[in-house]
Order: C-alpha cells, then sequence, then structure tokens
C-alpha cells in the first residue's frame, strides 16, 4: 500500500504546474515586501536609465549628422598671385567634372563687400592698401554619385587640392565628421558605462535575491527535507530575479521618456533657433524590446548566481 | 527495508555520532529507537532521510546502498520518506492546508487531488477544522499533528520520527504514537526515536537502543 501512488501527471504538465506556482509565489512575495521591493526597482531602473539616456542622445546626435538634405559644399581659396579671370576658368573646368554639381564664384572684391557689411570691420578694412582676401570657388557636390560620403568626399577634396591655382580645400562637411569622430568615441563609452551598470544591476539583483534566499532558509530547507529537487527551489528566486529585471527595466524606461519630453520644449526652440526642423526622437520599439530582454536576462543571471551559491553552501545534499 | 552494516559517523569536528552500528528494519515493521541524549538517535535518523551521509560502514534503504544514488535523484528517493521533527519544521507564512499540501505540490499533484489527499491527512490527524489556520495560532500537540499530516500525506513508505512526542503532555503523546502505529497497520515502515521508556514500552513494539560511544 504504501507506494500504491504513481503520479499520473505528464512530466510537461507537472513542470507547468511547477512553473505556476513559482510565478505566482514570486509575485506575491514581491507584493508583500512593498517598501524593499520599490527601493530595490528603483536602484535598478536608476542603474538602467543612464545607458539608456546616453544610448538616447547619441542616436538623436546622430540624425543630426545624417541629415542628407544639407547638401556639403567645399569652398576653394584662390592663391593671392591668380587672377579673377584665371579663377574663373577653373570654376567653368571644375564644372565638366562628374563629381561637380555647381560650382559659383565669390571673387575678392565681393568677398571683401560682404565682409564689410557682416562685420562691422568696414574702418579697419578701409586701412589697409589691399584687398586681403582671395577669390573663393564654392563647389557643391553630386551627392547621389557619392556611395561612402565621407570618404569620397575627402577623395573630391584632395583632387581639387592638386589643381595649381588652388590655395586651400576648406570642407563645410568637416564638422559633421569631427561630429561622428566624437560620436564613435561616446559610442565606446556608452558600451563601456553600459557594461559597467549592467553589472550593478546584477549585483543589486542577486544581493536582493541573497537576502530573501537567508530570509527563506528555513523553507528552504523544509523543502529539500520533503523532496523538492534544486529546481523547484531555485524557480521561484529566478522568477523574482525576472521580475526585478523587468519591472526594473519598465521603470527605467518611464524615467528616461518623463526626462525626454521635459526636454522637448527647449531643444524644439532651439532647433528653431538653428532653423532646423530636428526632433527628439525616442527609443523605438526594438530598442525597448532589447533594454526589456537585457534586464530580464540580468535578472535570471544574478538570481541564478545567488541562488546557486545558497544551494551548493547548504549543508543538506 | 532498513539496513545498517557497522556503520560509523564522525562529524568533521571530530565528534564520533555513531560508531560500529548494525540494524535491520523489514518492511511494514514499526521500532523505536532509544538511547542516551547524544547516543547518535538523530544521526541514525539522518543517516536513512539521506540528510546526511556515513564515514564508514553501509546503509540499504529499499535494496539500494544510499552511497551510491545518484545526487539527482536524491529528492525524489527523499519522497518516499516522510521525516517528522521534534520542532514541527513548518512554515510559518502558510496556513496548515498550504504546509501539508507542499510535498504533493513537488510532486506536481493537481490542485483538485491535492485538496482531495490534504483533506484526508488532516483527518486521520484529527484536524480538518484548522486547515485555514496559521501555525503560530495552534498548541504544540496541533502543530506536531500538522507536521505528521505533512510527512504521510504522499504515502510514504518509510516514516521517520525524531523525538515527535518531546515536547507534549502524556495523553497527548500517546495518541500521536496511535496515529503513527495506524499508519504503519497501513504498510508505512515506522522508525521513532523517543526517550519516554514509559510510553514506548506501552506500544509493545520492537525497541532498538542505541548506546553511547565510549572513547
Amino acid at each position: 500500500m504504501a507506494s500504491t501512488y504513481r503520479p499520473s501527471n505528464s512530466p510537461s504538465r507537472v513542470l507547468l504546474s511547477h512553473h505556476k506556482e513559482a510565478i505566482n509565489f514570486s509575485l506575491s512575495h514581491l507584493w508583500q515586501s512593498q517598501l524593499s521591493t520599490w527601493i530595490t526597482l528603483a536602484a535598478i531602473a536608476i542603474a538602467l536609465s543612464l545607458p539608456a539616456s546616453l544610448y538616447l542622445l547619441l542616436q538623436n546626435l546622430k540624425t543630426l549628422t545624417d541629415d542628407k538634405r544639407e547638401v556639403p559644399t567645399i569652398s576653394l581659396f584662390i592663391k593671392q598671385d591668380i587672377t579673377e579671370q584665371q579663377a574663373r576658368d577653373r570654376g567653368e573646368l571644375l564644372q565638366e567634372l562628374a563629381e561637380v554639381d555647381k560650382v559659383v564664384m565669390v571673387p575678392k572684391s565681393e568677398a571683401l563687400e560682404d565682409f564689410r557689411k557682416i562685420t562691422g570691420f568696414a574702418e579697419t578694412l578701409e586701412t589697409l592698401d589691399e584687398n586681403p582676401l582671395p577669390h573663393v570657388l564654392v563647389v557643391t557636390p553630386h551627392m547621389d554619385l557619392f556611395g561612402e560620403p565621407e570618404l569620397d568626399m575627402t577623395k573630391l577634396a584632395r583632387k581639387l587640392e592638386s589643381y595649381p591655382e588652388i590655395d586651400l580645400v576648406q570642407m563645410d562637411i568637416e564638422w559633421v565628421q569631427r561630429l561622428r569622430g566624437i560620436l564613435r568615441i561616446a559610442e565606446r563609452a556608452i558600451m563601456l558605462i553600459s557594461l559597467l551598470l549592467g553589472l550593478t544591476v546584477l549585483l543589486v539583483i542577486g544581493n536582493t535575491i541573497k537576502l530573501n534566499v537567508e530570509s527563506r532558509k528555513e523553507e528552504i530547507d523544509v523543502a529539500k527535507l520533503i523532496g523538492a529537487t534544486a529546481s523547484y527551489i531555485r524557480r521561484p528566486f529566478i522568477y523574482s530575479g525576472i521580475w526585478y529585471g523587468l519591472f526594473g527595466g519598465i521603470l527605467s524606461l518611464v524615467i528616461v521618456h518623463l526626462a525626454l519630453y521635459s526636454l522637448v520644449p527647449a531643444v524644439e526652440e532651439l532647433a528653431r533657433l538653428y532653423g532646423s526642423s530636428f526632433q527628439i526622437g525616442g527609443l523605438g520599439f526594438k530598442m525597448t524590446l532589447y533594454i526589456l530582454l537585457a534586464s530580464s536576462l540580468l535578472g535570471i543571471i544574478g538570481a541564478w548566481i545567488a541562488v546557486g551559491r545558497h544551494l551548493k553552501s547548504t549543508t543538506l545534499p | 527495508m532498513i539496513e545498517f552494516k557497522a556503520v560509523s559517523k564522525q562529524y568533521p569536528t571530530g565528534q564520533l555520532a555513531l560508531y560500529n552500528v548494525n540494524l535491520s528494519l523489514q518492511q511494514g515493521e514499526m521500532a523505536f529507537l532509544t538511547g542516551h541524549s547524544g547516543a547518535g538517535k538523530s544521526t541514525l535518523l539522518k543517516l536513512i532521510a539521506l540528510l546526511d551521509s556515513p564515514s564508514d560502514g553501509i546503509v540499504t534503504i529499499a535494496g539500494q546502498n544510499t552511497q551510491s544514488i545518484n545526487k539527482r535523484k536524491i529528492p525524489a528517493f527523499r519522497r518516499n520518506i516522510g521525516v517528522i521533527f521534534q520542532d514541527h519544521h513548518l512554515l510559518k507564512d502558510r496556513n496548515v492546508f498550504d504546509n501539508i499540501a507542499l510535498p504533493l505540490k513537488i510532486e506536481g499533484m493537481r490542485p483538485h487531488d491535492i485538496k482531495r489527499r490534504v483533506r484526508a491527512a488532516l483527518d486521520k490527524v484529527d484536524l480538518l477544522k484548522k486547515e485555514k489556520e496559521y501555525p503560530q495560532m495552534l498548541s504544540a500537540g496541533e502543530k506536531q499533528r500538522v507536521g505528521i499530516a505533512r510527512a504521510v500525506v504522499n504515502k510514504p513508505s518509510i516514516i521517520l520520527a525524531d523525538e515527535p512526542t518531546g515536547n507534549l503532555d502524556p495523553d497527548l503523546a500517546l495518541d500521536i504514537m496511535h496515529t503513527f502505529k495506524q499508519f504503519n497497520e497501513y504498510g508505512s515502515t515506522v522508525l521513532i526515536a523517543s526517550h519516554d521508556h514509559a510510553l514506548i514500552k506501552d506500544m509493545k513494539k520492537r525497541i532498538i537502543v542505541l548506546r553511547k560511544v565510549k572513547r
């Protein structure tokens, strides 16, 4: 009679009921100790929102540099001993190049006139014997011919530099390139920060779960005594880890978006002043999903490590 | 069902708890384990419940050498053994029903079956009316009976009890011993550690005496 009982349940149904139980149990446990739950969630959310908002900042700066409507121009400063006519001829020849869309000649007299108007240096300029400004050819390249804009622009600039009349080539694109360079560094930095803060989240969750495990030591021992498997004991803690990660992630998204919307009016004002139609972009669906996945995963790993350590340290096999 | 062959147990602290124990318990037998405190009664029960392993000798349970049981199989093995402790080991944050249901939940039984089984176990220990109460609301005897109900709810083939009547007055103690006898009559092998000589004499069952190890 002793073992007339045979579990008539299929293993998958047993597993399902165990998971259901673990989910219910871990959620109710979080709910029971609300204060500590919120504190933990806030710590996780803050740690996650920093890399998320930095990423957002970076993405927005990138869209600024990706602006294809503003076609970059190249300014060619002509050597002082070249006459206006020679410069004009060069301009016409440049016009023939496949890469070039348009060439505009700004003779030195005109440039001086502009300079006078803009800067109010009129009196100072009067004292000069001759016009110090060079003739300038403003070249607008054919953007649609370029595959890799940065590379091809540099190539074109080098080609233009090789003409004898030309003293100096200045690309208006340079600031974009510099910004891109900075952004590349920033991207690395954000990766590093994300890594460190990810580690922080891991530690926070791991430590919280460890405290959970310790406060339920008695229960674990009892469960082991009556034949609970290691995975049965581990499961509710792993789910707790998932909840911490997931809810912390959601909270961090809330923080990031609140911060974002508080910035929108100021940025729009600034963009208007620069005559730009720039708009702040949000995190997007994919990134949101990534953040939540990553934070949940961190929760699983943190919980796994914490429980694993305990299960090993306990006296019961 | 349970067999000890030249079993010794020495703890890492150097304390020798058991020395050269030979013992055999048939399936369906009921026996009492007695001896002075410190004679190793609890240690002996722990070796049967796989809560500890012998430093020397062989412990065989249901024909299986406990040392050779795969670590992953230990939980399943333990489910065949119901253990009752002196300090009941109930979970404070769960009511009587949930405490008793724990072994069944671990087995993954359906809620409907769990209900039936828990009620049956509660009925046997006469606590049907207390299923919604929490351990701290119960008397010492009631807690002990809940512990017993939890140990037997999944119908284990072996029931071990470590001083199950230690905190109880004589009437209650006798009552509990009769409950164990009942489970034995249902077919379980029962081994109870107790130092209450008068009580166990009354039960008219085999008595195993552990003598303190002399050094």
